[in-house]
């Protein structure tokens, strides 16, 4: 079957059950995307599909032909998620790193969905656990870039 | 794509590590540097090899400097969030001389000089200024692993050592270069400078030719006043591949054509599988390649996909039996904890004054006493990322990739189980998305081993599904404490006494990892840890312990006996000061008059958190622990939003670790812990039922989250004191400082953790 990752189309065999996460991380060896909990309960392994966090664990690989699937690997220099990866170097975010690209992909989703998001709205998008507990360096980083993309923002509507 | 993201694995044949010991040389040889010298015992033992730190030469068994100078780096510890590899970077390269920036870590193999003597001795030593007997002992086998909170502790000094030693190498060579006498070159972000003829040489051109030069004597470190890299909060060396998924963690090391084995556990504690029931079918399943029984009695299913291995053994059915008391539930454990906490200890560890006496007469008029029972359940580490290891093993030779938190322990687990020979193993150790204890442990690197070989010449990586990590875990144990405590009329507190019921963990899990090391129950220093070390002043005082055996295993979990004792004593304290009447921080203030360290701590944590001065509906708790060398205060502000349901605003931290070497990463650290506290206080709690666990993944055992996690906000005193621990030291006082807030704002005092147990809501 056909995959649409990170805009690069490519083929795979395997059954239609197995879950994004073990096609990217097992067949593709793209092991960006976590394995945690395998039941939707953590995010490590959170992807953007289409335009919704999904959570590739529980996500049959067979339903996401001709779907646009982006992962951590993805590279859109000077765009949300580089923002996001540079304020969160900056703001010094990661502890064992694990859990922190399935964060990456949530908050990524949050920013274009809601630019400048409120407390409520970083706690309604991220769901995703952290056992080394980054939380408020999170939503620091997360401030933090939604700023700055405000500021690119104005930018550009000024020019 | 598939290639174009797989890591090309060096090459096994040609990897021997003998072959590497001419390039790394023999430590020590020198006088007094190359390293260790006069006071290094051994010194014709103590071999490096250098492996993996890629060109150019090693001035010592810590730092290679290449041509183009580059300098690598050797950390020895493992890298599982806490910031060790930064750490112990600043340290080396403050020494060094160069700028921080240009200076890479690697983890290398297991080999004599990384060894961590804190831990094992818990005395301040290294090579360079000589070790005690024990330390000489421990040279000849050396523990190299990362725990206690010993990283920093263990390095201050010794790191600092090796990259001065090595700065004053390169001087000299410089200055037989130039023919000039070395005291007037000086050396400056990866230069020696003539000081006379301005001339400059690069550490890259001077290091072939100063790995040859031998000290005289230990240069002079630096006065803390000096520092340019220790104590300052530099980014992390690890964060930049830790934000683009590049990070590699056990699970990641990937190769064409290799295979994944699924591990599968007895389903009862204490049980070994003994044989398959259904074998034949789950052959058949999609890409099953074959299932192994080990003969550590548990099961490995190999599959082309590491999905397919665990789907395939979830459906392996099996034979069991090895258990001692095969159908128990939690009511047993706790029933019969409950039973030695009440009965004579076997182990009294503080018998101070005449305790006995006070707490089983009548207290005198005008005094109060209290008696109480609390309970804290099992509970597991839950790293994020479930336990794992990789492994080939190829042509008598065995190559390993996994986030282990002792080298030293993998390498004999792997000889132990796959026979090849130490010399014949490489270990790659990779970074660990966590550790808190668990990957200290010998059960997956001798897993690895057994499933490496028994699936020779392919590269074989080893999972743990969620559930199978969570109900096979070296758990935090249950534990019971009776506490009992008598206050005076004028509110101080006159006898304190703690009967600890718990399954040793020091005792257990030493006997796992290095049985030479463990003690007897009774002997077992750390058990008591929390209660026994504490820095207050109580006239009749008696600690003691009573051991409980069964079939779970307990291990080393983030600040070990702290994590509970802290909560006992603490929240007792905690009772002790309403009873007295007294201001809860001011009690123990009290009983801390002649320690100028605690007071400050105490103080600075009033002034931060605003103590005692809340709006009508918040309330806080808190609560202190020494630990680990270092000293944590903090206090819980909880506002109430409904009848049960609180909202943890804020947490204030104080912490004292004496001399610091990276202030951000200690404030990192400090809300790690008390998250990681808070998670277990909240809804942590294993429990077994028909003989098995019941918790099983995120869904039962449950973390804080975002919504629920306070702010938290850290100081940390500045002082000249020795380095203290700080992985561990911010979990203790997270638990009681909120049930002690909870009190305040309820009247309840809790007894009994988890608070979910209680209905107790946190949004
Ligand atoms: S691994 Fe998918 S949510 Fe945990
Ligand atoms: S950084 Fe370790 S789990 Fe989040």
């Amino acid at each position: 079957m056909k995959l649409k990752i990170n805009g690069e189309i490519v083929d795979v065999e395997v059954e239609e059950s197995m879950p994004l996460l073990w096609v990217l991380r097992d067949e593709l060896h793209m092991t960006g995307t976590k394995y945690g909990c395998g039941i939707a309960q953590c995010g490590a392994c959170s992807v953007i599909v289409d335009g919704t966090v999904m959570r590739s664990c529980s996500l049959p690989v067979g339903s996401l032909e001709n779907m646009d699937i982006q992962t951590i690997e993805s590279s859109d220099a000077a765009g949300t998620l580089s923002v996001l990866q540079e304020a969160w170097i900056e703001k010094q975010v990661p502890q064992c790193g694990y859990c922190q690209s399935g964060m990456l992909m949530a908050a990524t989703q949050l920013l274009k969905d809601i630019p400048a998001p409120r407390d409520e709205d970083i706690n309604a998008a991220m769901t995703n656990i952290c056992r080394c507990g980054t939380y408020n360096r999170i939503r620091a980083a997360i401030y933090l870039a939604a700023e700055r993309l405000a500021q690119a923002g104005k930018a550009v509507t000024i020019k | 794509m598939a290639e174009k993201n797989t890591k090309e694995r060096s090459s096994l044949s040609k990897w021997t590590r003998r072959g590497f010991l001419g390039i790394g040389g023999l430590l020590g040889l020198g006088l007094v540097v190359g390293v260790g010298g006069l006071a290094y015992v051994g010194r014709s033992i103590k071999k490096y090899s250098g492996k993996g730190m890629g060109e150019g030469a090693s001035l010592n068994a810590w730092i290679r400097i290449a041509p183009d100078n580059k300098i690598t780096l050797a950390v020895a510890r493992s890298e599982m969030g806490q910031g060790v590899y930064t750490a112990l970077a600043q340290l080396i390269a403050e020494e060094l001389e160069v700028n921080f920036e240009d200076v890479q870590v690697i983890h290398p193999q297991a080999e004599s000089p990384y060894a961590n003597t804190f831990l094992s001795t818990q005395k301040r030593e290294n090579a360079f200024t000589g070790f005690g007997p024990m330390g000489k002992i421990l040279s000849f086998m050396p523990v190299i692993a990362t725990g206690g909170s010993t990283t920093v502790i263990d390095a201050w000094e010794g790191m600092r050592y090796a990259g001065a030693t090595a700065r004053e190498m390169l001087i000299q060579a410089a200055a037989k270069t130039w023919d000039v006498d070395a005291s007037t070159c000086k050396a400056e972000l990866g230069f020696v400078i003539n000081t006379t003829s301005g001339e400059r040489l690069s550490y890259g051109a001077l290091a072939e030719s100063a790995k040859d030069y031998t000290l005289d004597k230990l240069p002079t470190l630096k006065a803390k006043s000096e520092f340019k890299i220790v104590g300052k909060p530099v980014q992390r060396l690890d964060i930049p591949a830790k934000v683009n998924g590049t990070a590699m963690f056990g699970l990641d090391y990937k190769e064409k054509d290799m295979v994944y084995a699924a591990v599968k556990h007895a389903k009862i504690t204490g049980n070994k599988i003994t044989g398959f029931k259904n074998e034949e079918e789950v052959l058949k399943l999609p890409g099953v390649l074959k299932v192994v029984l080990t003969e550590y009695g548990k099961a490995l299913v190999y599959a082309d996909n590491s999905w397919r291995a665990m789907q395939a053994a979830k459906s392996l059915e099996v034979n069991e039996e090895g258990a001692q008391v095969p159908d128990m539930d939690s009511a047993y454990y706790f029933g019969e904890m409950r039973r030695i906490a009440d009965e004579d200890p076997i182990s009294v560890r503080i018998d101070k004054g005449d305790v006995q006496g006070i707490t089983n007469e009548d207290v005198q008029e005008g005094e109060r006493k209290l008696e109480a029972y609390y309970e804290v359940p099992y509970l597991a580490h839950a790293c994020m990322e479930p336990v794992n290891a990789t492994a080939i093993m190829e042509n008598g030779n065995l190559e390993a990739w996994m986030g282990h938190q002792a080298i030293s322990v993998a390498e004999t687990m792997l000889n132990e189980s796959s026979g090849v020979a130490k010399d014949k193993i490489k270990i790659n150790i990779t970074y660990l998305g966590g550790g808190f204890g668990r990957k200290g442990e010998p059960d997956f690197p001798r897993l690895i081993g057994a499933a490496a070989k028994a699936m020779q010449g392919k590269l074989v990586q080893m999972i743990f599904s969620r559930e199978e990590d969570m109900k096979n875990d070296m758990y935090r144990p249950g534990a019971v404490c009776k506490m009992s405590g008598v206050v005076t009329q004028d509110g101080s507190l006159k006898a304190l006494q703690a009967n600890l019921a718990i399954q040793s963990v020091e005792r257990q899990a030493l006997g796992r990892i290095v049985p030479l090391m463990a003690p007897a129950a009774e002997k077992a220093k750390t058990t008591l840890e929390g209660l026994d070390n504490q820095a207050y002043n109580i006239p009749n005082h008696r600690v003691s312990f009573g051991n409980f055996e069964t079939d779970i295993l307990v291990g080393f979990w983030r600040s070990v006996s702290y994590s509970q004792n802290g909560f006992f004593q603490e929240s007792f304290i905690d009772e002790l000061a309403h009873a007295a009447g007294k201001d809860p921080l001011e009690f123990r203030r009290n009983m801390l008059l002649d320690q100028p360290r605690y007071l400050n701590v105490l103080d600075r944590l009033k002034e931060m958190s605003n103590w005692g001065k809340q709006e009508a509906d918040t309330y806080q708790g808190i609560a202190l622990q020494y630990s680990f060398e270092s000293i944590v205060a903090q206090v819980a502000e909880i506002k109430k939003m409904g009848e049960k349901e609180f909202k943890i605003v804020n947490y204030y931290c104080v912490i004292d670790c004496g001399n610091t070497v990276n202030p951000d990463t200690i404030e990192a650290q400090m809300q790690s812990g008390i998250v990681f506290g808070l998670s277990a206080a909240i809804h942590g709690e294993i429990s077994w039922k028909n003989g098995s666990p019941v918790q099983s993944n995120f869904h039962d055992y449950q973390m804080l989250k975002m919504y629920n996690c306070p702010k938290i906000t850290v100081a940390i005193m500045e002082n000249n004191e020795e380095p203290g621990g700080v992985g561990e030291p911010g979990v203790p006082p997270a638990a009681p400082a909120l049930t002690n807030a909870l009190f305040k704002a309820t009247g309840e005092r809790i007894r009994s953790l988890p608070l979910s147990k209680s209905d107790y809501v946190f949004v």
